[in-house]
């Protein structure tokens, strides 16, 4: 064939070549913040050798070698797998919305060891519940979060509606509600103020179940629950929101955030208000008082270089509480830290923190217009940690705290105060001798002045890995240390009866055995926990004949044991499902100072579903939560201990199904209905649900940056 | 500038040791004035401040001679020799008058219907009133025999059907006929003292009506 041939076969040829090649193109984003993901995999199914990535922009382009029809894939890191059909012939461009996959994320969890580590990889059982979690099922407070999301947990009310919490057995003083790793300070009735602890910044949630006093100290007996704060990455961000329910329930919120790199930079606003509501029927507690609140969080950040970070915050809380017609409650809190990380090479860094809470209560006097306090509690807390890794080896952890705690209550003599400073040592070793093995064993020692108190938890944890199954076995050592309340209370109980406080009270301790089994493959996660708790010295009230009334003292042993069981599935189509038992059994016997009244069965299920395209995306979930009946023998004198009657609190069920809709580019809107099936309690007791039957809900929040960031996909 | 975080850590400390913003809070009078702690003789009006918080004691007030006195039912000491109405904890008893409850809720609003005579008026009844409470984690409470006004007594509903109780003031001016046929409003508008400790009762009166 001469050259001139051959060119000109070349040039019969080429239509019929650009007719067999096609170029697909398109973009990969976040589904939930629209922004673009870098380095995302793209490859064509039928074509092994056809794969590219997404760029900065998130962009791709991919040539076909053909017409014929074929499915482009998408892959990153953390995020559900996405394929879509390219029909033959055609060359559409693509946009993949990706969603994350919880089962397949490697999230770092912090709260287990108090080092970030990888979720699959801590020898303790640790629930996280993401924010986007909550988002969408639409609850606003921890308290409905905690009690949708994990079995085992029931928030009750308590004399004069205060909030109580029984965690698998354990009471609120015996479970460690932690803020970024902050105590909170102030309590009612054994009770930290949950209000506080709205999720309007918050990022997610860890819980251990279990005690962890080695790295936490008095009061993580039964848990601990630490509320993350949400990090400011994207360079800026701005949401406003309100959302309105039945019985006017309000809540508005506003979040504004930036990252320059060097220095970021958050505030959050929220106001809540709800009248009063009227309870259907008789009961302990006839009518929940209308309240409000308000609450302002500022949090900043600043990194001079890439080894130092400054970290300052403040916040203010509000709650008025509308309890009597001629004067109200009220409830403040003041909180502020400083913090600063230092990474001192690539395997040591310290960290040194300071952090400041007061809780506050008051009388507001509707007529006189004073307000008067009548409790403060002032904590001033430093914490220094430092870690070193050792390869990959192991992690030493060691840390140390100062807290001063000041009391002055209304329960004490002629309102005063008192004063206690505690300090601690502790240490940990987290050892990975083989890839499978995970030892990790810690011990801490604690000093209250006041109670001349020295108490040392040591811990130790295995974890070992088969394959797909995990296989965790731990001892852990819980205990809380008496507070100044129930050392110095001397309190007039409305002319009834004095409460005294005891000095010489011991400390509640507790020895803790974990056995657990996960297994987890694709999108399923399958966990099954035992648990054994022996607790000493739990620390209530008896009847004093001799002082005629009730005095702090310490109990007679007791076993709380049980059964944890949790089963989820994830599918990349975007059915989401989860269920979760709890069996809880507290051995009490005849004759101790108190009865159990914790319900032995409890389950909460989840099921969600959701997708979204360009411009609207929707999640629609059905969540459950089962509480079996309880029997009970009570006494029927607080002063005579040999008489009891038996009660049963009934047993319930409350579904509720949210659907979260997702609008252009920021707009959402929440529409829930609570309480399907219209569960209204026959009698109100304290420990039944607060419902007047089925309510609904409507939300509307704005992601005002989305409309204005360059970064973020239309 | 790690420096100057410390400081300002050791700063915030040392100045806030037992607290901040204590300024938000208004204090109360170690001992607030009791009785008649509001007198306008030009149109016959006034408050009353009392501490009826002694479950053993009546409170009695006249208001002819603006006088208060007490006595301990208990220990059976006497009665003052004037009195037009007394208060132990809530309940209230006069001395040979009868009380009407009205339907105005405001003084101001009995000022301007002036004399008033209408309606049934309601003399005092034998009754008990509670003066031991310390035996009631025992199933029981002490009680003593005492004439009782249960009219004048709807001023403040305590329903101890739920822990704590609820207390709900009727809000409405009750008028007291006296023995000596003269007349007087009242009007009880609150339970509590500025700290919100219950027992302390104020209350506003016109007399002569």
């Amino acid at each position: 064939m001469s050259r001139r041939s051959f060119f000109g076969l070349l040039l019969l040829l080429w239509p019929l070549g650009l007719m067999a090649q096609r170029t697909v193109q398109g973009t990969v984003s976040d589904a939930e913040t629209h922004l673009p993901l870098i380095g995302a995999a793209v490859r064509v199914k039928e074509h092994a050798s056809l794969c590219t990535v997404t760029d900065p922009m998130g962009r791709f382009v991919v040539h076909l070698p053909d017409n014929k029809a074929c499915h482009v894939e998408v892959s990153y890191l953390g995020y559900g797998v996405q394929s879509r059909f390219v029909p033959e012939g055609k060359a559409p461009v693509l946009e993949f919305r990706l969603s994350e996959n919880i089962s397949q994320l490697e999230t770092v969890v912090v709260t287990a060891t108090r080092t970030p580590k990888l979720l699959k990889d801590v020898p303790v059982i640790t629930r996280v519940i993401e924010a986007k979690d909550f988002l969408s099922t639409d609850v606003g407070n921890v308290q409905d979060l905690l009690q949708a999301e994990l079995p085992g947990i029931e928030f009750t009310y308590s004399m004069n509606q205060q909030v109580s919490l029984n965690m698998q057995g354990f009471g609120g003083n015996s479970v460690l509600f932690l803020v970024d790793g902050e105590r909170l300070a102030g309590e009612t009735l054994d009770n930290v103020d949950y209000s506080r602890l709205d999720l309007n910044d918050v990022g997610r949630i860890e819980i251990v179940k279990g005690a962890a006093s080695s790295l936490y100290g008095s009061n993580a007996m039964g848990g601990v629950v630490n509320i993350i704060s949400r990090e400011a990455k994207e360079p800026w961000f701005a949401n406003v929101g309100t959302r309105w329910g039945s019985h006017n329930d309000w809540r508005s919120c506003g979040s504004v955030s930036f990252n320059t790199g060097r220095f970021s930079s958050s505030t959050n606003v929220q106001h809540t208000s709800c009248d009063p509501i009227r309870m259907k029927n008789d009961g302990d507690f006839g009518t929940i008082y209308a309240n409000h609140t308000f609450s302002v969080k500022e949090k900043m950040s600043f990194s001079p270089n890439n080894r130092l970070r400054l970290t300052g915050r403040a916040g203010y809380f509000f709650r008025e509480r509308e309890s009597m017609v001629t004067a109200h409650d009220r409830y403040r809190d003041f909180s502020g830290g400083l913090k600063a990380e230092h990474d001192i090479d690539e395997s040591s860094n310290v960290m040194l923190s300071y952090a400041f809470d007061q809780y506050d209560k008051s009388n507001y006097a509707l007529q006189s217009g004073l307000d008067v306090r009548s409790y403060s509690n002032v904590q001033h807390t430093l914490r220094t940690l430092y870690n070193h890794s050792f390869g990959t080896k192991g992690i030493l952890t060691v840390g140390g705290d100062f807290m001063r705690d000041y009391l002055m209550s209304y329960q004490f003599s002629d309102g005063g105060a008192h004063l206690q400073h505690t300090a601690d040592g502790f240490a940990q070793f987290d050892w990975t001798p083989v890839k499978k093995l995970n030892v990790i064993s810690a011990i801490r020692y604690d000093f209250y002045s006041q109670a001349k108190l020295h108490h040392v938890s040591p811990k130790l944890g295995l974890m070992y890995k088969m394959g797909k199954m995990s296989l965790r076995a731990s001892y852990a050592d819980g205990f809380r240390a008496p507070t100044l309340k129930e050392m110095y209370m001397s309190f007039d109980m409305a002319n009834i009866f004095m409460i005294y406080g005891n000095p010489d009270l011991s400390p509640e301790t507790s020895h803790n055995f974990n056995l657990a089994a996960e297994y987890n493959k694709g999108a399923y996660n399958v966990t099954l926990m035992g648990f054994y708790n022996r607790v000493s010295d739990r620390i209530t009230t008896v009847w004093s004949q001799a002082m005629n009334g009730m005095v702090y003292d310490n109990m007679q042993p007791l076993t709380i044991s049980g059964i944890d069981f949790n089963a989820s599935a994830r599918w990349d189509c975007g059915l989401k499902m989860r269920l979760s038992y709890v069996f809880t059994h507290e051995n009490l016997h005849e004759g101790d100072l108190h009865t159990s009244s914790t319900r032995p069965h409890t389950a909460t299920a989840r099921i969600e579903y959701g997708k979204n395209w360009k411009n609207y995306g929707f999640n629609v979930a059905l969540t459950g939560r089962a509480l079996s009946a309880v029997t009970c023998d009570e006494y029927t004198s607080l002063t005579d201990l040999s008489q009891t009657q038996r009660v049963t609190y009934p047993g319930y069920m409350i579904w509720k199904m949210s659907l979260l809709q997702q609008v252009g580019r920021g707009l959402n809107l929440t529409t829930t209905v609570d309480n399907l099936f219209n569960y209204v309690p026959e009698y109100y007791y304290n420990n039944s649900p607060a419902t007047t039957g089925t309510t609904v809900a409507l939300g509307l929040s704005v992601d005002i940056d989305k409309y204005f960031r360059k970064d973020i996909k239309k | 500038m790690r420096k100057t975080f410390g400081l300002l850590a050791l700063a915030f400390a040392m100045t806030s040791c037992n607290g901040i913003f204590s300024g938000l809070y208004d204090e109360v009078e170690a001992s607030s004035p009791y009785g008649f702690i509001q007198v306008n003789e030009a149109d016959n009006s006034g408050t009353i401040y009392i501490d009826a918080r002694d479950y053993e004691k009546w409170t009695y007030i006249s208001l002819k001679d603006k006088l208060i006195d007490t006595s301990n039912m208990v220990k059976e000491e006497p009665e003052p020799r004037h009195w037009d109405f007394a208060l132990h904890r809530y309940d209230v008893k006069t001395n040979q008058a009868a009380a009407h409850e009205t339907d105005f809720l405001t003084m101001d609003a009995v000022k301007a219907h002036g004399h008033y005579d209408e309606g049934s008026f309601t003399a005092d009844t034998a009754g008990r009133v509670v003066v031991d409470m310390s035996t009631m984690m025992d199933g029981y409470l002490g009680y003593h025999e005492s004439n009782v006004n249960k009219v004048l007594s709807r001023w403040l509903s305590v329903d101890t059907g739920t822990m704590p109780p609820i207390y709900t003031l009727s809000g409405k001016v009750y008028v007291l006929r006296l023995a000596d046929g003269t007349f007087a409003a009242l009007l009880f508008t609150d339970f509590m003292d500025e700290a919100s400790v219950k027992g302390y009762v104020t209350i506003k009166y016109i007399y002569p009506l």
